[in-house]
């Protein structure tokens, strides 16, 4: 039995040790290492210089805090936007739920590259939006609203919702119907309803979404890049240009390294949060 | 008495719809416009951007290698995959836990994190820039979506079907094809489909790992957008488009893909 399993489960144990692990934990040491401009590498140096300049420089803090809250921002509004289609497509007429499920899921399927794309052809300087809107005479020059935060928002929220509404739909299907409707019966107001009983019991999926917008957010890369441009930069994009043009691998690493930290602490974070209610739940 | 979406609820829904279709729209509109710029409505319709990209080597041969890449690793990824989690799933390996953990890192960790990682080790290993290399980085990043759909097909499994199997005398791998394999078999389809469109769609891993001969067709967009807007990324966009939305809709039909995301 147990020859059987590792026979079976050996090969892609191998494939993930040798392109997965290794290459990751090999990563891990270079940010430990001296970068010198022009030359590159040390070869044998240890030094915390990447790390500290992460910390101290103003440069690499801005990126950092603009990454983390453009997490942020970005998964309360997925989570504004997400809530109506999710109560809708849970709890609307049923001919709609197929259709509306599926125009959600058909844009988080498409291509990544593609969709950034479409938004810059609607938010460029000469593209759809600014067009229109100069045609319309409502603005004499263009609205900037490309490599800016206004792009990178409108960029990120429309990749990232789908997940957030499909996180949102499982949880509001799972709420209890008779609990409202004895509230209601009880005499209290929809609102009441929802904000007493709906949200409290979606809370949990409201939390799993949330993270997951968060993480996928802040490790983005193609969205960032196509519609912050080189210059407004977030950590991912600052990843790639420290090892593909820079060619400073010891901060590349060191990047990714707080990068990967972050974003595993704040799931062990959340499991640990999700594991205390589910407790709770259990203990009333 | 229900709690059914309000007046409010339902206008925020429609425009949530709406939104989320509209860079498609637009992509499709400019695919479709003779004028190199889009405009509203669109000056005159043209299929010449379409004939332009399929004639165009370059874009051929990024979609070749995208195809190989999504066929190669979806099947390697399928193979390796649907072992293991055989293996988890009956308990038949120590460490189940740990594997299961291994197999699904590759989900949490940030792309651009294993494409940097990936670029290291290859440069020491002599592989960056071999599609080999590009090959498994692929199917680090598409198994855990095959483990994902067939753990959660195998939990859903009367294990007493098999053994049924094999007491009357089918042997392990024959009662696996004969009865579980058939069981299992739209999970794992709906993984590998998965699969496949991660594949296709993958930029952040790619770009650190292909050399300057060989690109893929994301990344050949994703370095065309940076050149400037041209109708012509429009028109392989759409061809993308109606791919993905005409398998969407055929694994809906056949086995009600929702059920599965």
């Amino acid at each position: 039995m147990k020859r059987h399993g590792i026979a079976l489960a050996g090969p892609l144990a191998l494939v993930l040790a040798a392109f997965f692990l290794a290459p990751a934990l090999l990563t891990l040491p270079t940010g430990f290492r001296e970068y010198v401009p022009g030359q590159g590498i040390t070869a044998g140096s240890w030094t915390l210089d990447a790390y500290r300049d992460i910390v101290s420089d103003d440069f690499y803090r801005e990126v950092l805090w603009r990454t983390l809250g453009l997490g942020l921002a970005v998964t309360v509004i997925c989570l504004l936007l997400g809530y109506p289609l999710a109560w809708m497509i849970a709890r609307g007429p049923a001919r709609l739920r197929m259709p509306l499920l599926l125009l959600v899921i058909f844009p988080m399927m498409l291509n990544l590259v593609v969709r950034s794309f479409g938004w810059i052809a609607l938010l460029a300087n000469r593209g759809l939006i600014n067009n229109l809107l100069t045609d319309l005479g409502l603005i004499a020059t263009p609205v900037k609203m490309m490599f800016n935060l206004t792009g990178m928002l409108v960029g990120l929220v429309h990749i990232y919702l789908p997940f957030m509404v499909l996180m949102l739909v499982a949880a509001i299907q799972n709420v209890p119907r008779d609990v409202e409707a004895a509230a209601m019966t009880l005499g209290s107001t929809r609102r009441h309803v929802f904000l007493a009983i709906t949200l409290p019991l979606t809370a949990p999926g409201i939390l799993a979404g949330s993270i997951l917008v968060f993480v996928l957010t802040i490790s983005a890369l193609v969205t960032p890049r196509m519609l912050g441009g080189p210059t407004y930069r977030v950590m991912a994009t600052l990843i790639y240009d420290e090892y593909m043009q820079m060619l400073d691998w010891p901060t590349g690493s060191a990047l990714a390294f707080v990068l990967t930290a972050i974003a595993l602490a704040i799931i062990w974070a959340a499991n640990r949060v999700a594991r205390r209610w589910s407790g709770m739940g259990a203990v009333t | 008495m229900e709690m059914a979406p309000g007046r409010i609820a339902t206008w925020a829904a429609w425009a949530v719809i709406v939104f989320l279709q509209l860079p498609v729209l637009v992509v499709v509109l400019a695919a479709f416009s003779t004028t190199s710029y889009l405009t509203i409505p669109p000056q005159g319709w043209t299929l010449a951007w379409f004939a332009k990209v399929l004639s165009d080597p370059a874009w051929l041969a990024a979609i070749r290698m995208s195809l190989f890449l999504a066929f190669g690793a979806t099947a390697i990824a399928l193979a390796l995959g649907t072992a293991a989690a055989y293996a988890i799933a009956r308990r038949m390996v120590p460490g189940a836990d740990a594997l299961t953990a291994l197999v699904m890192a590759p989900l949490v960790m940030p792309s651009v994190v294993i494409g940097v990682a990936l670029l290291q080790f290859y440069a020491l290993t002599g592989l960056r820039g071999s599609i080999f290399g590009l090959l498994m980085a692929h199917v680090v990043i598409t198994v855990p979506y095959i483990i994902r759909a067939a753990l959660t097909s195998l939990a859903g499994l009367d294990g007493a079907l098999e053994e049924a199997a094999r007491v009357l005398g089918a042997t392990g791998p024959e009662a696996f094809r004969l009865v579980t394999l058939p069981l299992i078999r739209p999970g794992l389809v709906a993984g590998a489909l998965f699969a496949f469109i991660t594949s296709l769609d993958n930029v952040p891993v790619t770009i650190f790992l292909i050399s300057a001969r060989q690109t893929t067709l994301p990344v050949l967009i994703f370095s065309s957008v940076e050149m400037g807007v041209d109708p012509s990324v429009a028109a392989i966009s759409t061809l993308l488009i109606i791919a993905t939305g005409g398998i969407l809709l055929l694994a809906e039909r056949r086995f009600g893909f929702h059920r599965f995301i």
